[in-house]
């Protein structure tokens, strides 16, 4: 599959006319589009502002127009084609154009490929070129191919309630020019959200040379510079902490989510994979270990080898402990020590536990490194760096970029600028401060109080109800801009389509503001390129370069070299610093606003697919929840010790969680007066009196997906102290509360469903992992086949059955030429493909979640239809917890598990039990080992789903893609939303080369079979009559695999043994889940290793592998007559045990 | 007692059975021709909007398929040309005649042409031009001779059995590469073809799928 990556031609607009409305079956009259047009203000709008534009709509225009196309008669429906008139160079109808662009973020743009079918774009994967990310997204990103074509996006700029056109909009950017001008920005202020964008930051100083009285203020809610504001105050310039992972043996994560939450989380998963990579034995010697410590249960937290629990308030406290260890260790300051070590106390932290992991990180100078969350205080920021000198890390693990200087105010700047009433106009761009500002400030007063508010934004939200003037923002697909990765990696971001519904671009109006000429976002970008980017040669060239490649290489920022602090330096700034714990208690709760992790800071609160995709924690859906810690529960009473306890309901009763319906209790947290009410969920491995709530929700005006999901925990936020409060105090109602979780059970009972060991019990049995597992020790239904799971899954047992299994290697039995046995020397057999995914890489991020969605038009369901179990992700991220002790964790819930993470979709067995069972043959093996789902011979029986033992199938119980979430049940007599405009909408970002389902079939993961059908295509064609027919390995990628940051998931042919799959597969640590049932799938796992150090106090991890050990020790005494063998008993090594010590 | 059937109804029920069974076989002789693509589709000849006639074209002018359905060897759809296409000649040639006037209008206003379609696969059916032409399967196998068509007509049934005749005997479809796109090609010597044509299926291991994800997806 040849992937071309084209640029964006600029060329002037083509007047097009509404007419081709006209052909779409008078479409714009329709009674539901005006209702649609009107939707943010009924009484308003007289005009169809924005149709002319939509310039594109002419490829489009024939699948409207058969929409519009009765049955002309029994024979069949009449269609038309609608070529182009003039067909634009470089168009090839029916081959997808890729262009690179990237996904603007607060410090991080990721580089994108974004994948367009007539461009329109339909799916966004990372760049490939860019090594450090590796074409690998987060799922925002994934996601954000929803957001352009959310029907609820602001398809107008307003003044007050009335559209106004293009015209007025530049009308009133000229008009505050001419205003403030002359003042020199006396009264004007600007709120922006932070950005990456070189040409933004230069059109900013414009705009601050143009108005120097200006208030310019940025504000992110969960964005935090508190890395950079240390870095920055200690060595004296603009400077960023960046961690290079891969060089790192030994990690400390002081409460950072590095692999998921934080900026440039991307990169740092492909960076900490690196070090997780484990071939084999040697590997496994080699292999990082990471240490912890957290309050929230983060997907980093999941990952460690260590975890420790502490409140975030003790955060600094901590780092100011370890600071001293490492002091002591290497020789440092001992006054320093001494001086840190009195101030932090009372920290409630084991002391053997700091020591012995500030040794670990002490014997490995310059491959240990500790990072420290961004939300913490710029004091902890500012021990990071030191401990990471004095651990050697400088220039190795951690380096200092150079940042550009640019300053900004405070949103807390701003607001008592307008308190003192010296903010005449307000221009707000992007962002939402009504929503998420800090709630003491009360922001939604101050904007009422400036009187003139113009606020720049993509949806019509909170902030808009307070603003006169509201411009309609283009979406990044649309528009020219340009960003930097976390390192300062020159990034483009550029359009693939003409903007939807006209709008303006972020560089647009601020060029406008800055009174520049030119106001196009092309020519400034490239201005910027040519003028700060470009390093010589040909620069117009050069920019044509840059977008081809979706980067400029080497332009990331310098760093400082051999940076380094002095002790008394240290000293100093801390002097003042508070670093002593922070006591917490039932009454005293330690309150954590965080990003939620599907709808961050709350701007995708529209989007489906974050909503639906399963916290990778919590596996909520739609809703956030108040999270609190089991023995947080047990002090308010719920019953968390005994009965069929299971994960998050909070009822007294036993029974309460059922397919997917989480029955939950309202509480109600107060801190300093202010009361947030919201339903419990109790997270095992919080902190014990840290509880967390996920912003984002609560949203009082947002679009249709938004509306009435979960509670708002804004009003808790507090400019003062950051996202973290002190001092909560939670109440439980009596009031329930229904949550969507798509995981109700969380133990594996001690079953080898992940398997998981200590890298200890891998270097002492490499074999390990296929000891482990019924399959090993289980009677003869397994055919004494004892051969490794791939070879298994590519031959399939013969005899003993009526039906004979096709033998894919050979030629189809019923094609003729085949039979000559000369000619069947020169058969090349089909490729076989298959699968494998490495649960020591895998983070859990849900990256692939969102990405398989994407690709496979796998519909959005609704909170309702979760709540009955009938989710249709393709791929799930099954999160199991382990106490180590089964009983245990039977009856109660574990305070502090250890979470292990395990995707599962198809996995294409050889001998797959749904086949068997189909009555219409709709699901059959195809000879390329797929298992395949011919959805139009599916009569929706689902006897399939029954007899699958991974339950990864899913069913279109509804017309997903037809009805709307809320008429599911009104079924025909309810509104057919393809014949909605916002439907129509949201079907351009349909894949086309994946069916749409309907309802009444059945569906699950194909391993992207269009993809490997499209790349066997695309090789026969460059064979032509020769028979290089083979695709070559890599060439094919599924989604997931694409999407996925730690490179967990291998995909392609496991006949070759050369195939990078195949490699994956001969790994000693490969198994088939589920393994003795003999279905021999073709996605096998690669089990996961912990690699603890035996001198912490808390070693004992490999919690599940201590349960399985235990039922195994348990059923082998029972019934040594199934021929138990060695391993399973008498083997309790002491790497797997909590004995300690080696 | 007097008979209450009277002697003819013996034979009833033997009656009533033939006339079933007469009548289920008509139906069923009936379905299976009716019903079937090769009734309902072939000869399907719509009116469109522009009376271009491939006769004149392909035939007697000699264009080259690809002309006008460029990137047949490139896409898995074979482009339906834009009116620039006919305007590279029809700007000089005929450039007043009214039946050019919907595509000088098209070239005008960027309106596009309404075509009607002919041959239609099903919504689940994902037909690829390019991988069939660059197999050595020409055009005609499946739109028949369109260079003799004066108005395009639906030559074939393209049903699943229709494709599958092919994929399972794909000696049967295969002709040298250099003769795909020359819809007049008959082989000269039939048994020399047919050796060829198997040679070649073997030499370039052209295996066309019989499963289901070969085509539905």
């Amino acid at each position: 599959m040849n992937r071309t990556i084209k640029n964006e031609e600029k060329k002037p607009a083509e007047a097009t006319g509404p007419k081709y409305w006209r052909s779409l079956d008078e479409m714009a009259d329709k009674p539901e589009f005006n209702e649609w047009l009107h939707r943010e203000f009924p009484e308003g709008a007289s005009e169809m502002e924005g149709v002319n534009r939509r310039n594109f709509m002419k490829i489009m225009a024939a699948s409207f127009a058969m929409a519009g196309m009765g049955a002309a008669g029994c024979r069949r429906p009449e269609q038309v084609i609608l070529p182009y008139s003039k067909q634009p160079e470089g168009t090839i109808p029916g081959v997808p154009v890729y262009y690179t662009t990237s996904f603007p973020g607060a410090k991080d743009n990721i580089p994108l490929v974004v994948e367009t079918h007539q461009h329109r774009p339909t799916h966004v994967e990372g760049n490939r070129e860019y090594a450090p990310y590796g074409g690998s997204v987060n799922r925002f990103a994934s996601a954000s191919a929803l957001n352009m074509y959310d029907p609820d996006r602001m398809t107008s700029s307003y003044e007050g309630n009335k559209r106004i056109s293009a015209e007025r909009v530049k009308d009133i950017l000229a008009g505050i020019v001419a205003k403030f001008g002359p003042t020199k920005g006396q009264g004007l202020a600007v709120l922006a959200e932070p950005s990456t964008s070189p040409t933004r930051l230069r059109l900013k100083k414009a705009i601050l040379a143009k108005y120097p009285r200006l208030t310019w203020a940025e504000y992110s809610p969960t964005e935090s510079n508190n890395p950079e504001v240390a870095a920055s105050r200690l060595f004296g310039r603009p400077a960023r902490p960046l961690y290079n992972l891969d060089q790192a043996k030994r990690i400390l994560s002081v409460d950072s989510d590095f692999l998921n939450g934080e900026s440039g989380s991307v990169g740092m998963a492909r960076a900490f994979s690196k070090g997780r990579k484990v071939d084999d034995q040697a590997d496994a010697s080699k292999m990082s270990r990471l240490y912890v410590v957290e309050s929230a249960f983060s997907v980093t937290g999941t990952m460690g080898d260590h975890r420790l629990r502490l409140s975030t308030g003790n955060m600094t406290a901590f780092l100011a402990r370890l600071t001293a260890e490492v002091l002591e260790l290497t020789d440092g300051d001992p006054r320093l020590a001494e001086f840190l070590r009195k101030r932090a106390k009372d920290l409630p932290v084991e002391d053997k536990w700091i020591k012995e992991c500030a040794k670990d990180l002490v014997e490995h100078p310059h491959q240990s490194v500790v990072t420290a969350g961004s939300h913490l205080s710029v004091e902890a920021q500012q021990l990071a760096i030191f401990v990471n000198q004095l651990i050697g890390g400088v220039d190795h693990t951690v380096s200092y970029a150079k940042l550009p200087e640019d300053t900004s105010s405070e949103i807390t700047g701003l607001a008592s600028a307008i308190e003192t009433g010296s903010v005449e106009s307000l221009i707000i761009l992007g962002g939402n401060p009504v929503y998420d500002a800090p709630a003491d400030l009360d922001w939604k007063k101050l904007q009422k109080s400036v009187s003139e508010v113009i606020r720049f934004g993509y949806y019509f939200d909170e902030t808009s109800l307070e603003a006169g003037v509201n411009i309609a923002s283009t979406h990044y697909m649309e528009s020219w801009s340009d960003g930097r990765t976390l390192d300062g990696t020159y990034v483009p971001v550029q359009p693939m389509i003409m903007p939807l519904f006209g709008g303006f671009q972020e560089l647009e109006v601020l060029a406008r503001l800055a009174g520049m000429n030119n106001s196009d976002s092309y020519g400034l970008v490239l201005d910027t390129f040519k003028g700060s980017i470009a390093k010589g040669g040909d620069k117009e060239k050069a920019f044509q370069r840059l977008l081809a490649n979706g980067f400029e290489p080497d332009s990331a920022f310098e760093t400082i070299r051999s940076a380094s602090l002095n002790p008394t330096e240290v000293r100093e700034s801390l002097s003042s610093a508070s670093l002593t714990a922070v006591g917490t208690g039932s009454d005293n709760l330690e309150v954590r606003l965080v990003a939620d992790n599907s709808v961050g800071d709350g701007f995708y609160n529209n989007n489906g697919w974050l909503q639906e995709c399963p916290d990778p924690i919590t596996k909520l859906t739609w809703d956030n929840a108040i999270l609190i810690s089991p023995a947080l529960a047990d002090h308010l009473g719920f019953d968390t010790k005994e009965g069929d306890f299971l994960i998050g309901g909070v009822s007294k009763k036993s029974a309460n969680f059922k397919r997917g319906r989480e029955e939950s209790r309202i509480a109600e947290l107060t801190v300093d007066g202010i009361t947030v009410r919201g339903p419990i969920h109790i997270q095992p491995g919080l902190d014990d009196w840290t509880v967390v709530l996920p912003l984002g929700y609560g949203r009082s005006k947002v679009g249709r997906v938004g509306t009435g999901t979960g509670y708002n925990a804004y009003p808790l936020s507090h400019s003062g102290s950051g996202m973290v409060r002190n001092g909560g105090k939670l109440v439980i109602t009596d009031d329930g509360y229904r949550l969507a979780n798509t995981q109700e059970h969380w133990s594996m009972e001690g079953r080898a469903i992940l398997r998981e060991g200590n890298v200890g019990t891998y270097l002492k049995d490499a074999k390990f992992v296929a000891a482990t597992g019924m399959e090993s020790h289980s009677p003869p239904i397994y055919g004494h086949d004892h051969s490794s799971p791939q070879a298994r899954s590519l031959t399939t047992p013969r005899g003993g059955s009526s039906y004979e299994t096709p033998d894919f290697s050979a030629p189809p039995p019923n094609v003729d030429v085949w039979k000559d046995p000369e000619a069947r020397e020169k058969f090349i057999p089909e490729q076989q493909w298959g699968m494998t995914i490495d649960l020591n890489s895998c983070t859990g991020c849900n990256a692939c979640v969102v990405a398989c969605q994407s690709e496979n038009n796998i519909p959005i369901v609704g909170k309702d239809q979760i709540m009955r179990g009938r989710e249709m992700h393709w791929i799930r991220l099954d999160r199991y917890y382990s106490s180590g002790d089964l009983e245990e964790n039977r009856h109660s819930l574990p305070s502090d598990p250890q979470a292990s993470i395990m995707p599962v979709g198809c996995l294409h067995c050889e001998m797959a039990p749904c086949e068997q069972v189909c009555p219409v043959n709709a699901t059959v093996h195809d000879n390329q080992g797929l298992n395949v789902m011919a959805y139009n011979r599916c009569v929706g029986t689902r006897y399939c789903a029954n007899n699958c033992p991974y339950k990864v199938r899913r069913f279109n119980f509804f017309d997903y893609n037809k009805r709307n979430t809320k008429e599911f049940y009104a079924g025909p007599i309810g509104t057919n939303e393809y014949k909605l405009e916002g439907a129509a909408l949201k079907s351009m970002q349909k894949n086309p080369d994946v069916t749409v389902r309907m309802r009444g079939v059945m569906e699950k993961c194909t391993y992207c079979v269009q993809r490997i059908e499209q790349a066997k295509i695309a090789q026969r064609v460059v064979a032509k009559d020769t028979n290089n027919i083979k695709v070559p390995d890599g060439v094919i990628r599924t989604a997931c695999q694409s999407a996925c940051p730690t490179e967990a998931i291998v995909f392609g042919d496991i006949s070759d043994e050369n195939s990078a799959v195949s490699k994956t597969k001969a790994n000693d640590r490969d198994y088939a889940l589920l393994g003795y049932l003999n279905t021999r799938p073709r996605t096998t796992y690669l089990a996961r290793l912990r690699n603890p150090n035996p001198k912490m106090p808390d070693y004992s991890k490999a919690l599940s592998r201590k349960e399985y050990k235990s039922v195994q020790a348990v059923s082998s005494h029972e019934g040594a007559a199934h021929g138990h063998d060695a391993h399973a008993t008498g083997d309790t090594h002491h790497d797997d045990g909590g004995h300690g010590g080696h | 007692m007097a008979n209450f059937f009277p002697k003819w109804s013996n034979t009833l029920p033997l009656k009533i059975l033939i006339a079933v069974g007469v009548l289920g076989a008509t139906v069923v002789a009936g379905v299976t021709y009716y019903f079937t693509p090769k009734y309902t589709r072939v000869g399907y000849e719509p009116k469109q909007p522009v009376a271009y006639n491939h006769y004149l074209h392909a035939e007697q002018l000699g264009i080259d398929c690809r002309y006008c359905h460029s990137y047949v060897d490139e896409s898995g759809h074979a482009n339906v040309p834009d009116a620039g296409t006919c305007m590279n000649c029809h700007s000089q040639v005929k450039k007043d005649s009214p039946l050019l006037e919907p595509v000088r209008n098209s070239y005008a206003t960027g309106e596009p042409i309404e075509w009607v379609r002919v041959h239609k696969m099903p919504d689940y059916v994902y037909f690829n031009h390019a991988v069939h032409v660059n197999r050595g399967v020409s055009c005609v196998e499946c739109h028949g001779k369109v260079n003799e068509m004066e108005t395009v007509y639906h030559a074939e049934p393209l049903s699943m059995g229709f494709c599958l005749d092919c994929h399972r005997n794909p000696e049967n479809g295969v002709r040298p590469l250099d003769e795909v796109y020359n819809l007049n090609w008959a082989p000269e010597n039939e048994a020399a073809h047919a050796e060829m044509a198997k040679d070649m299926v073997i030499d370039a291991n052209i295996n066309p799928p019989q499963s289901c994800s070969g085509c539905h997806r």
